[in-house]
């Protein structure tokens, strides 16, 4: 039972990063409609700023914060103009278009790692980010503060973003390009604007997601982009494209199944029977369990 | 023949087929990465049935074309009308999974891979010539009736899916049954490609089958032009033998030159180098000239 607790705990703290993913990519697939399969691994690009940062700067933990948080801003804003561009050459919107450039993107941000940083190994971060530490011990139950931060932030971060979502004006223009782009352009939202603080609302998720990454794990390596990257659009479509209270459900739940099943599986089969269940489900439900809201 | 004219020769066959097998499905609007994964599947099994069993090649070859066809008919039933996202994913599953499975099983070679896989004949260079020639026969054989494809009932269909799902819908057309066609073919060139490929490196690695092999393919299909099989027929050699004449400081970077080709390349002409108006266009040309040396 220990063994149980113990795993859920640490699944709620990897399923809140896979939630705030989650949720960053649904955003800009609502606002901006695009598919951007990489977003994943420009959080993992910024982890490795974040890292480069400290390094440069005696391990100096708000610098390398800042770096990882404001390098998501730019990367993402970035990309802007390229997805949109994408978007207008087509003549109409094309989703599909905008997954095949992203996925370009994701190869060069991965081979940039695997080249640029580090010769290509994966990288640690200090003791003083990532939170090894124990916080709280009961028999085989060990909670570290990384976890615990990663709840926490994740929590707060999640909330955040549906109280701006739901409560405030902003929110309202971000939803109501989703629900009628055409419509809200003609209430007076405007469209470009509105779309690219999409872009840099979800370059802040991935700033706070790398930041909680990097504590959560301690490490990177240039493959975890890639990953996670299949993780998360694969939470997305079980969920149902751009639904954003399906992200949060499925991917707590993706973050425990896959500790509960490292709890009592062999490490290395662990991730081909959580890509087996991922696959029976995508099988099953090609369209989503909760529903598109595109 | 040279060694490194010998991998060029043979990658890029490899390279051919593969973009081959992502341009079938796509026809219907599927990117259907699949067939990395058949690759995988029917390549290791492939390889495993020469070493342990002593299976001839063209039993493998057969058998392997098989394995992946069924893999990808069985899958085709679920995701044979699925929107191209849920597509997209359901290939990557199946790459991670295959690819696990080999990483953790001893008989397969593990993270090291299989070596020594059996050459098809006693005389190294014979065997490699005689490859080479069953490789480009088979890609000539893929080519013909991709080109019979396109020009048929059935290729028609496909491109009023691409064009319009719905509107094909209604005029009756099977999308769903024109899907499964285009995966199980897609998934049967995937299984073909990865027998060849271990026959013609005669080692396998599971760290060649992964999202980078799927990057170069998506790469020569959408810069050589994702609308005909000529794309995917010129893009692979200019695309894979271009960098090998770059310095290797250079070269080590190719998945960054092949990713800002493809960002460039959908931006300035996302139709990509060849599309279907030139074919048109070299066609009835070429008609033109045969019609004018026929006497009246």
């Amino acid at each position: 039972m220990e063994v149980f607790i113990a795993q859920v705990i640490n699944g709620l703290s990897l399923g809140s990063v896979y939630v705030l993913l989650v949720t960053g990519f649904n955003l800009l697939l609502l606002v901006a409609l695009i598919i951007h399969f990489s977003y994943p691994q420009v959080v993992v690009l910024s982890m490795y700023i974040s890292w480069t940062v400290m390094n440069l700067t005696g391990n100096n933990i708000i610098l390398g914060i800042l770096a990882g948080i404001l390098s998501s801003i730019i990367l993402n804003m970035a990309m802007a103009p390229i997805f949109q561009r994408v978007m207008r050459n087509r003549g109409q919107v094309d989703i599909n278009s905008t997954l095949v450039i992203s996925m370009a993107i994701g190869m060069i941000v991965t081979d940039i790692l695997s080249h640029g940083f580090n010769r290509g190994f994966p990288i640690s971060f200090s003791e003083t980010l990532a939170g090894n530490q124990s916080s709280l011990t009961i028999g085989l139950i060990n909670i570290s503060q990384g976890q615990v931060y990663t709840l926490v932030v994740g929590i707060i971060g999640v909330s955040a973003f549906f109280w701006l979502l739901y409560k405030t004006r902003s929110g309202r223009a971000f939803r109501a390009i989703a629900e009628d782009p055409s419509g809200a352009k003609q209430v007076g939202i405007p469209l470009l604007r509105t779309g690219l603080a999409s872009y840099a609302l979800t370059g802040l998720l991935g700033g706070v997601t790398a930041v909680l990454l990097a504590v959560l794990l301690g490490s990177a390596s240039p493959g975890l982009g890639e990953q996670v990257a299949h993780k998360v659009l694969a939470v997305s479509i079980i969920a149902g494209l751009g639904n954003l209270a399906g992200g949060l459900v499925v991917g707590l739940g993706l973050g425990i199944m896959e500790a509960l099943i490292q709890g009592y599986v062999a490490g290395s089969w662990s991730n081909a029977i959580a890509f087996i269940i991922l696959l029976v489900v995508m099988l099953i439900k090609p369209r989503g369990v909760f529903g598109m809201k595109l | 023949m040279p060694l490194p004219m010998y991998y060029f020769l043979a990658v890029t066959a490899i390279y051919i087929l593969l973009s081959w097998s992502i341009y079938l499905p796509y026809r219907v609007m599927h990117l259907h990465f699949m067939s990395v994964a058949n690759m995988t599947i029917s390549g290791y099994l492939g390889a495993y049935a020469a070493l342990s069993w002593g299976w001839p090649f063209m039993l493998v070859l057969v058998v392997g074309i098989v394995v992946g066809a069924f893999v990808g008919w069985i899958t085709s039933f679920a995701i044979g009308d699925a929107p191209t996202f849920a597509v997209v994913i359901v290939g990557f599953t199946y790459i991670y999974i295959s690819k696990t499975v080999v990483e953790n099983t001893d008989a397969l070679g593990g993270t090291l891979g299989l070596f020594n896989i059996p050459s098809i004949h006693s005389d190294p260079s014979t065997s490699k010539l005689l490859l080479l020639i069953i490789v480009y026969l088979f890609v000539i054989l893929m080519g013909f009736l991709i080109h019979r494809f396109e020009n048929s009932r059935l290729g028609r269909a496909a491109s009023a899916i691409f064009v319009d799902h719905q509107l094909a819908k209604s005029f009756g057309i099977n999308v769903k049954r024109t899907g499964m066609f285009l995966q199980t073919w897609s998934s049967a060139m995937g299984g073909a490609s990865g027998v060849l490929y271990a026959y013609l490196m005669r080692n396998l690695f599971p760290d060649f089958f992964t999202f980078h092999l799927i990057g170069i393919a998506m790469t020569m299909l959408f810069v050589g032009g994702y609308a005909t099989m000529w794309g995917g027929l010129l893009a692979a050699p200019l695309l894979w033998g271009g960098p090998l004449l770059f310095p290797p400081e250079i070269a080590s970077w190719r998945i960054v030159i092949y990713g800002t080709i493809l960002v460039v390349m959908l931006v300035l002409k996302p139709e990509g180098l060849i599309t279907r108006p030139l074919v048109y266009r070299i066609e009835s040309y070429f008609r033109r000239r045969r019609d004018r040396r026929i006497p009246s």
